[in-house]
């Protein structure tokens, strides 16, 4: 891929950050935004500009590169370009974990990323296993189905946790699974943004393994690969990175669908490149539908889930239309 | 239902708006003014039997209480007005239901031969209401939010309040179901309805509605007359409280009422109309749903004055360092306003009204401060 086209997906990611920055109820100058980042200028400004936006718009952009990334990886593993983390049941097995997590009083932000990516591999394994006692060999339609049977129970499961809880505690995890970066904090942002780099790094390491199992599973094992290892791993990954999001930002879905299929409209093949496209990409497209969703009915705001699957919906049904 | 969860009582004293402690003491201090215009004093006899049925189980402060309302029936049982005299033709008689049909806020007609005697009241405002009356003897069931009066809890907890658990209300055996007439409860009602017990649906959001569901109340178990007296004594707290003095700017207000999703109060809201009657404004009085979401750097746009929230939003504010773009919060305009008095639009608004007075009042004096200390 030439250097223009990546200039192109930083340019675009940084459109979206401008706006996440400059656009907001308080009118705030875009010189006075860049002055407030460095922390001069007016205390209210000063506030707004980094405790309200820029907290926003970084939780925004881990989730979509996160999401991306995680899109990404299922994509080229399954071999099946409507594969992502939200419809694979992956991202409601992360939420069942989180669920879990603050219903038994773990809401420390070290700990619930953590909790959401042991509900992300259970997720993983149970999709795996469905599918592959359905149709012997890893079917990509049926996966999709074990996927949303997967997500369906993992629905089901969090109805059951919340039947006892109190009404507040309801409400917060309904608000949570719609999808918002409204409570993003930096105490939160610092450890997500730990886990979800670790694990963008390690997934852009085993990038060749995903190109090779992109392959076919035989050709793949022709050319080296252990493919349940590396496969496993780069479930894993995906699921870590899934998780990470659904702790920071709750349900968003249709952003890994969408995203890497931007990325290979721009021409970007290998798995490497595709990773990295993803995530800008992934970031600037989730720090947007952010923007949209607080400024579209402001005050009030939109779930974010609810952006992002208003813009996915379409694109997923074009995509299944082209794949059958 | 209205939002929040009353913790703690308060007295039913403090419902009716009495002043200073009431338990153990049962002069009707303020049933006083009715009394001036008092014509048909010798009605009273005549209504305490009426009453009397109410009194029997009740607990020694809901009976003082219950006693006052009819030692000040006995002083001014007049009706107050021609359509409440259309109401009661004939006061000496009980108070059957009325010619004239009821219709509930879900438009179904109440069908009660007799005042209904076994109630389950699903709706926390309209049970405290029915124990104000002096009708709690008649109350066989409530929803599991009625923490108010404290005496409430000796009655049989029956779950949820909105999309109740019928078969379980249904078990109780009751003659009347009251119910909050949320859209979600039409179902409910319904199945009440086939079932053969009478529902009486009312909206329990604004401050006049209270009025309305007590007079519906009082048609409902036969008393009508401590209705009345309830409504009156709830419109004079109100209208004790007043507003701050003219000329002085109204102070601008932002109601915390829940951090995630940011819940505050719109022009639906009673809140809303408690607000204005203190001389303050609602940041959000423009928008017409009761309890809108917002977003915080909204709040910030709309730099409110003070800040009002519950005792869990306030302690999640102080915590977090978001809430520092409001100037209220950098400057300490924050107060915390009591749940149980102000959670419910409910017989004790008056106290709710007085409380919220005085702390838009402490952040008026807090503001003026702030302005004298800025100024050179």
């Amino acid at each position: 891929m030439t250097n223009a086209r990546w200039w192109l997906l930083l340019a675009v990611l940084a459109v979206a950050c401008v706006a996440g920055l400059a656009i907001g109820p308080v009118p705030i100058g875009v010189v006075d935004v860049l002055r407030a980042l460095t922390g001069s200028g007016d205390a209210q400004a000063v506030a707004i500009v980094r405790d309200l936006r820029l907290t926003r718009v970084c939780l925004a952009a881990i989730t979509g590169a996160g999401l991306g990334m995680s899109g990404a990886a299922l994509q080229g593993t399954l071999r099946n370009a409507l594969a992502e983390p939200y419809l694979l049941g992956v991202s409601g097995g992360a939420a069942v974990g989180a669920v879990l997590a603050v219903v038994a009083g773990l809401t420390a932000a070290v700990a619930l990323p953590v909790a959401a990516f042991s509900g992300a591999a259970a997720a993983v394994a149970l999709v795996l296993v469905i599918a592959r006692v359905a149709s012997g060999r890893a079917d990509p339609r049926v996966l999709l189905m074990a996927g949303v049977v997967v997500g369906a129970f993992a629905n089901a499961a969090i109805m059951v946790l919340l039947a006892g809880a109190g009404e507040g505690t309801v409400r917060n995890a309904l608000w949570w699974m719609m999808g918002s970066v409204a409570g993003a904090e930096w105490a939160t942002i610092r450890w997500l943004a730990l886990y979800a780099i670790a694990a963008g790094i390690l997934l852009v390491a085993v990038a060749r393994d995903i190109d090779l199992l992109a392959l076919g599973e035989d050709a793949a094992a022709g050319l080296g690969v252990r493919v349940s290892n590396a496969t496993r791993r780069v479930f894993l990954l995906s699921a870590l990175l899934a998780a990470v999001t659904v702790a920071g930002a709750g349900l968003v879905g249709f952003v890994g669908l969408v995203v890497p299929a931007l990325a290979r409209a721009f021409g970007i093949r290998r798995a490497r490149e595709l990773l990295v496209a993803s995530a800008v990409l992934g970031a600037a497209l989730v720090v947007g539908a952010d923007v949209v969703a607080r400024t579209v009915r402001a005050p009030a705001e939109l779930p974010l889930g609810a952006v992002t699957a208003l813009i996915g919906v379409p694109f997923f049904l074009v995509r299944l239309r082209r794949a059958a | 239902m209205p939002r929040g969860r009353p913790r703690g009582g308060g007295r039913i004293a403090g419902a009716l708006g009495v002043q200073g402690s009431f338990p153990g003491r049962s002069e009707p201090v303020v049933f006083s003014a009715t009394c001036r215009r008092n014509r048909r004093v010798a009605l009273a006899p005549a209504l305490a039997p009426a009453l009397a049925p109410a009194l029997a189980p009740a607990p020694a402060r809901a009976r003082a209480l219950v006693l006052s309302l009819v030692l000040s029936l006995a002083a001014c049982a007049a009706p107050r007005d021609d359509r409440a005299s259309r109401e009661t033709p004939d006061a000496a008689s009980r108070d059957v239901p009325s010619a004239a049909p009821l219709v509930d806020d879900f438009g179904d007609t109440l069908r009660l031969a007799r005042p209904a005697e076994r109630v389950v009241s699903l709706n926390p405002v309209t049970t405290e209401a029915l124990f104000a009356m002096g009708a709690d003897a008649r109350l066989i069931g409530r929803s599991r939010w009625d923490a108010s009066p404290p005496e409430v809890r000796r009655i049989p907890d029956l779950g949820d309040g909105i999309q109740p658990n019928v078969e379980a209300v249904l078990a109780a055996r009751p003659d009347l179901v009251v119910l909050y007439a949320a859209e979600a409860n039409r179902t409910a009602a319904a199945a009440f309805r086939r079932a053969g017990v009478q529902t009486l649906s009312m909206r329990t959001d604004r401050i006049a509605d209270l009025a309305r569901v007590l007079h519906a109340l009082g048609i409902a178990v036969g008393g009508s007359a401590a209705a009345r007296v309830v409504a009156d004594s709830v419109r004079r707290s109100l209208d004790a409280v007043g507003a701050r003095g003219a000329g002085q700017p109204p102070l601008s207000v932002f109601w915390y009422a829940w951090p995630s999703p940011i819940i505050t109060i719109g022009a639906g809201s009673y809140l809303d109309e408690l607000i204005t009657r203190a001389g303050a404004r609602n940041v959000f009085g423009d928008l017409a749903q009761p309890s809108p979401q917002v977003t915080l750097e909204s709040v910030a746009a709309r730099n409110p004055d003070l800040i009002l929230a519950g005792p869990v939003s306030s302690a999640r504010l102080r915590a977090d360092p978001r809430w520092r773009a409001v100037r209220a919060v950098r400057e300490g305009r924050v107060f915390v306003f009591d749940t149980s008095l102000v959670g419910r639009p409910g017989v004790r608004l008056g106290e709710g009204a007085r409380s919220l007075r005085a702390l838009i009042d402490s952040a008026a004096h807090a503001l003026r401060a702030s302005t004298t200390r800025s100024a050179p």
